[in-house]
């Protein structure tokens, strides 16, 4: 009775074998002449996050030049990355955009076996030959977003639901934090860790916890909306991430600091089919339209408009940093001295907190 | 109408072949139709998928990657299902040899590196082999259920690992980002014929489990043990010793899965370092009839179905969750076949006749 | 037998398992008042013939009429509307339920019961009937005889008019087979048809009507019971001419060879199942154990093998304690003695393996080294085939596959070729048919001969009385008495079994 069976599947294997062969001779279909872009991605691009926002700058990639993508969604940040990377690498791709701090050291592995192929990688800081890091102030957005909720929120305190204690992530709390305080002195921002990026149902579940402890406003660093669903339930206010989230939350969403991907990836790619391109570090800024804050909704207060487009009028002018001392931390300790600023190496390795916020580093 | 099932008797090798295929068919017509309503080309994606599986030198190496880890697991499965001990912990299995492998490799890779793989073989073994040893230990003195204890103990080692992993293993130049340092050059397995030597392990291994289950006097003990308990008393065998050997043997081999994978895929521990071998394994083993040869064959299949669905996902930009559609539909026809090669299904139209006669 | 046209008529059924054709267009008539036996050798298809009128099997063909209304029954309930009720060998009781719970038990479809209406209608059949059941007794209570009684009634009382029943005396003591016998009796005189399933020809001489005789799947010949005689149905059940009688050979020395002294042991319930067993055997002879299912025949023999925990007592074979020992030990202490368990395919052999494994997992112990030798017990295989008759397609067949008779005789000659001087059996010829029960007695009488002592445990008091020397009856998990087989009765032995110390007529 088996033995049928596994005649059956020996054969079934010879098939495949030989279709294989046979398919493999015959060159790809037009693949030839167009540059082709893979991309990885840590989420579905129905994240409506992060992941999210990496695939609209892909299609404004895809329209803007005549390039093909490919693309692999829910990749984990381990060895597994290496292998989807080398995957790519087989059916063609020339230039890989992986899209996750977890995916540096992959990166580099790849980079190092497979010289001809360009690597850039988001939010690291690894840069060699063939592959290179491209990020961006998002503090600036950020620290506006932060204006939006210190005006609005009633009881002066506000929750912010955090993926991971990484400096990426500590740096974006600290400006937010010091964007509230810039408006409201006596507001504090509570965080929470989710050990996650992708999890909608655990974000939502850290942002009501947030809710139980009594904030009125949830901020969020994560992938999806989950956050904004829970103040949208709970009919309290929230500032977003990654995208314009007015649509899942439409009564609670009043801004969120955006990334413009599309602009940096056409721009990356123009430069290596003009064969322009050289290694670097990108590090887009509001300036340059890198990141940007969503418009503010009829949620925010209304003297908020006023206040955002103060500062960032001189964020775009260049007068205005962020980080620009006097801060303290969280113990009142002076870190940063009036009239000196954090530099971009120690922004990247950021491991404390600023005055205002309560959570804990290093669970 | 009644649905009724009648259990067949042992049907030929012809008509069994026939649901076989019946079910191929069924599921490729299946998946064909979702294909169809993606706007895609259905034989193209099959093509492609074939392609993506065994096209390329690289596409062949991927599979077999793939393949290793099934293979050695659906070995250490088969030991204890020839037992009819429902091992459902390989995966914790796994896990716990890859920790005792990566102890040994992060804390002693000063020694040569014959030295340090051989001895984190060993410890993936025994890793995995307590991990078995402890549901076998609580079913042959007071007989609970293996399955229960098993799958709970899986959760117990994940949840281990991912505080190693975001606690006291936390890679401290990592910034943050919590993984677990990457091996030394050393405790990484060398290469042959570009593919990690776990493929060699893995074919001495098949051989070795054959001889075992087949040959051996404590697998014919086994065997026996796993058809009649009572037959075993009553032909003297030592049933307390025979089921923690069976699993000490099974779980080594699982943690074995682990330290390969560690040491030859993914360079250190992490909480994905499974990728749900072990529950994948339990079908291949089932498939392979727990036979060591036909394991090799249906793990190499399904590493192909697995590479294929992943080749295709980027090659038509398909979702991860429709390229894991496929797999299910494959797997629930050909799963289903079993059922059908077993029961014949009788819908009794009479019977609906008939209550309608009753109500008028 | 009231004359008339057939109650239930089956005409030319066919059922066919895999290759096998169970039954090969048969045919029966039971016509209303009448007790109709169906006599046959084991697969014989007696019982798929049944299974197929009681709706559990769907025949291939054919057709079944009853009161000249054809039916296809599709399930025991279409079965038991049509008024076919069917008594299994393996009754479907739920033992913590009341005998009127059982009754009721997924017959009334409703949502409430009305208890004393039930009651009262229950009442009321088991007066027609005569039927004698204490209807609020639990199942678990009752002896063997009172749960048939209560499956009887159950099935008329669900409509029955037609009852099957499956081989219903195997499991009973002769006294209670009286009582059944009475009760099928007055279903007769009820006007219902009665099938009575059989392979015992005293019973059936001494119940039916009619006789139909079935052989290989065939219906042979219906026979007036009046115009026929046992040596004519046997030969018709069989094919050929046989000899019924059983040979006793006489006993070879007065040498005391077993003892067994106080033994006692406990179920898992810690209930005292073996209440002080006191016996001894000499060398060759055959001491019978006779006694109703569940004396402690099962528990006696496992814990003479090294099976069953004892809690106290003696066990000395030829000067050796073996009281405590377990199989292992009795292996490598060269312990000569060999256990025929009762559970055949459950414990003696393993259903899923073939002749050569199952021969080896008694011979795989005594070899060197780390792996089995298939090759000796091949061999071996072979000469046993030859030896015992043994019909198999082959060696390498799966053991269940092969027929009760051929199973049995596997598991002797594997026992027997390690020439022990000690036999334990238990119900060796259960089940079998009349040809195998013949050729297993000749086994016995052959290691008899050899100076085997064998202790015979079996339910057929004919055998016991004509293979064996002595006949210790047990009761209860005590011995009632040990009595001279040539001279002993059957209504002795049943008082005895029923717990009624030794009967004095047998010295």
């Amino acid at each position: 009775m088996r033995k049928g069976l596994t005649l059956l599947l020996v054969a079934l294997l010879a098939v495949t074998l030989t279709v294989a062969g046979c398919s493999s001779n015959t060159p790809a279909p037009a693949g030839e002449e167009k540059l082709k872009v893979g991309f990885i991605y840590i989420g579905p691009v129905g994240d409506a996050g992060w992941t999210y926002a990496h695939d609209q700058g892909r299609q404004y990639l895809e329209k803007e030049l005549d390039v093909e993508t490919i693309i692999q969604e829910s990749v984990p940040e381990d060895q597994q990355s290496e292998k989807v990377m080398k995957d790519m690498i087989d059916q063609g791709a020339k230039v890989i955009f992986a899209t996750s701090y977890g995916y540096m050291d992959h990166v580099v592995n790849v980079a190092k076996e497979y010289p001809d192929i360009i690597f850039l990688h988001c939010s690291g800081d690894k840069i060699g030959d063939n592959y290179a890091n491209y990020f961006g102030s998002i503090e600036e957005p950020r620290y506006l977003s932060g204006i939006v909720a210190g005006l609005k929120t009633q009881n002066d305190t506000i929750g912010y639901v955090a993926a991971f204690d990484y400096p990426e992530v500590i740096r974006g709390i600290n400006a937010f934090t010091l964007g509230v305080r810039s408006v409201n002195p006596d507001a504090v921002v509570k965080v929470k860790w989710t050990n996650t990026w992708f999890d909608p149902a655990k974000e939502k579940a850290a942002a009501v916890a947030l809710l139980d402890e009594g904030v009125d406003i949830i901020a969020q660093h994560q992938d999806t909306a989950g956050p904004q669903v829970a103040a949208e339930e709970r009919g309290v206010w929230s500032v977003g991430y990654n995208t314009d989230m007015s649509k899942m939350a439409p009564k609670s969403y009043m801004t969120a600091p955006l990334w413009n991907w599309g602009m940096y990836y056409v721009k990356t790619v123009k430069e290596i089919q003009e064969g322009t391109w050289k290694p670097e570090a990108y590090w887009g800024t509001l300036k340059d339209g890198f990141v940007d804050l969503a418009p503010l909704t009829d949620i925010a207060p209304a003297e908020a408009q006023a206040a955002v487009d103060k500062v960032q009028d001189q964020m775009k002018a260049g007068t205005f940093d962020v980080f620009a001392g006097p801060i303290k931390d969280q113990n009142g300790k002076e870190m940063v001295p009036a009239g000196s600023t954090v530099s971009i190496g120690d922004q990247l390795g950021m491991k404390w907190f600023v005055e205002g916020v309560e959570g804990k580093i290093g669970q | 109408m009644q649905i009724r099932l009648v259990k067949k008797a042992d049907i030929g090798t012809r008509r069994q072949t026939l649901i076989f295929l019946a079910a191929i068919f069924l599921a490729l017509f299946t998946t064909g139709l979702f294909i169809l309503f993606l706007g895609l080309n259905p034989i193209r994606v099959y093509i492609s998928m074939i392609n993506g599986a065994f096209g390329s030198a690289y596409r062949l190496e991927q599979t077999f990657v793939n393949a290793i880890p099934l293979i050695i697991t659906s070995l250490g499965i088969a030991i204890a299902f020839r037992m009819k001990f429902w091992n459902i912990g390989a995966e914790g299995q796994i896990i716990m040899g890859a920790f005792f492998a990566s102890y040994v490799a992060l804390n002693h890779s000063d020694l040569s590196r014959p030295v340090l793989l051989s001895i984190m073989f060993l410890a993936g073994f025994i890793g995995g082999a307590i991990w078995g040893f402890i549901p076998a230990f609580f079913k042959a003195k007071w007989g609970t259920n293996e399955t229960i204890i098993t799958l709970m103990m899986n959760y117990v080692a994940l949840k281990w690992i991912i505080y190693l992993q975001f606690g006291p293993w936390k890679d401290p130049s990592a910034l943050g980002f919590p993984k677990i340092p990457n091996f030394a050059e050393n405790a990484i397995l060398p290469k042959l014929f570009g593919l990690h030597i776990g493929w060699i392990i893995a074919l001495i291994l098949v051989v070795l489990v054959y001889i075992f289950m087949n040959r051996s006097k404590k697998g014919f003990e086994i065997a026996v043990i796993g058809e009649s308990i009572n037959t075993a008393r009553y032909a003297g065998i030592n049933i307390f010793r025979t089921i923690i050997l069976a699993m000490v043997l099974s779980g080594g081999i699982c943690g074995i899965v682990g330290m390969i994978q560690t040491s030859g895929v993914n360079l250190t521990l992490s909480k994905e370092i499974t990728g749900g071998v072990g529950y994948t394994a339990i079908i291949t083993a089932w498939l392979g009839a727990l036979k060591p040869h036909w394991i090799v064959l249906v793990s190499v299949l399904f590493a192909a179905l697995i590479q294929g669905s992943s080749y295709i996902q980027s090659a038509f930009g398909l979702s991860a969750a429709s390229a894991q559609l496929f797999q299910a539909i494959i797997l629930f026809f050909v799963l289903g076949s079993e059922f059908f090669a077993r029961y014949k299904v009788i819908f009794d139209w009479k019977s609906l006749s008939k209550a309608k006669e009753d109500r008028e | 037998m009231k004359n008339g046209s057939a109650y239930v008529s089956m005409r030319d059924i066919t059922k066919i398992f895999g290759t096998v054709k169970a039954t090969d267009n048969m045919n029966l008539d039971v016509t209303k008042g009448e007790i109709h036996a169906l006599l046959g050798e084991n697969g014989a298809g007696k019982s798929t013939l049944m299974n197929m009128l009681s709706g559990i099997y769907i025949p291939d063909s054919g057709h079944i009429f009853i009161d000249n209304k054809e039916n296809r029954f599709t399930s025991p309930r279409d079965a038991i509307k049509a008024g076919v009720g069917m008594i299994h060998q393996h009754f479907k009781l739920v033992e913590v339920l009341t005998a009127l719970d059982n009754i009721l038990l997924g017959y009334n479809v409703g949502l409430f019961v009305n208890k004393r209406i039930q009651k009262e209608q229950i009442n009321k059949i088991m007066e027609k009937f005569q039927l004698d059941v204490d209807l609020d007794k639990y199942v678990f209570d009752m002896s063997v005889g009172e749960k048939q009684t209560l499956e009887i009634l159950k099935t008329l009382y669900r409509g029955a008019r037609i009852l099957i029943l499956d081989e219903p005396t195997a499991v009973l003591t002769p006294q209670e087979t009286v009582k059944l016998f009475k009760i099928m009796r007055r279903m007769k005189n009820q006007d219902c048809s009665v099938i009575f399933i059989s392979h015992k020809m005293n019973e059936v001489m001494e119940i039916a009507d009619r006789v139909t005789v079935l052989r290989k799947g065939r219906t042979i010949d219906t026979l007036i019971k009046e115009n026929s005689n046992p040596q004519e149905l046997t030969e018709l059940m069989v094919g050929r001419p046989v000899d019924l009688s059983i040979k006793r050979i006489d006993k070879l020395t007065d040498k005391v060879v077993f003892k067994v002294r106080n033994l006692r042991a406990d179920n898992e319930e810690k209930v005292e199942v073996l209440k002080g067993i006191n016996f001894e055997m000499y060398q060759g002879e055959i001491l019978g154990v006779a006694g109703i299912a569940g004396s402690g025949q099962k528990e006696l023999c496992e814990a003479l093998a090294g099976l069953y925990p004892i809690k106290e007592g003696e066990i000395s074979f030829k000067g050796e304690d073996l009281a405590g020992k377990n199989p292992k030990e009795f292996i490598t202490r060269g312990i000569s003695m060999s256990f025929i368990p009762e559970d055949r395919l459950g414990m003696g052999l393993v259903a899923n393996m073939d002749m050569v494994d199952n021969i080896l997992l008694k011979q795989y112990h005594k070899s060197k080294g780390f792996l089995v030798k298939r090759k000796p017990a091949a061999e071996k295989a072979k000469e046993i085939i030859q030896k015992l008759d043994v019909i198999t397609p082959g060696v390498h067949h799966p053991i269940k596959n092969l027929s009760g008779g051929n199973i049995q005789k596997v598991l002797l000659g594997r026992e027997l070729d390690s020439h022990p001087e000690l036999l334990i059996t238990a119900y060796p010829v259960r089940g079998l048919d009349i040809n195998t029960c013949l050729k297993i007695y000749d086994i016995l009488n052959e290691e008899k001969k050899k100076g085997v002592s064998i202790l015979y445990i079996a339910e057929d008091l004919d055998s016991l009385l004509g293979l064996c020397d002595r006949i210790m009856v047990i009761s209860n998990g005590e011995v009632t008495g040990i009595v001279d087989a040539r001279k002993a009765t059957k209504e002795q032995l049943g008082l005895m079994m029923l717990g009624n110390k030794e009967v004095d007529n047998a010295d």
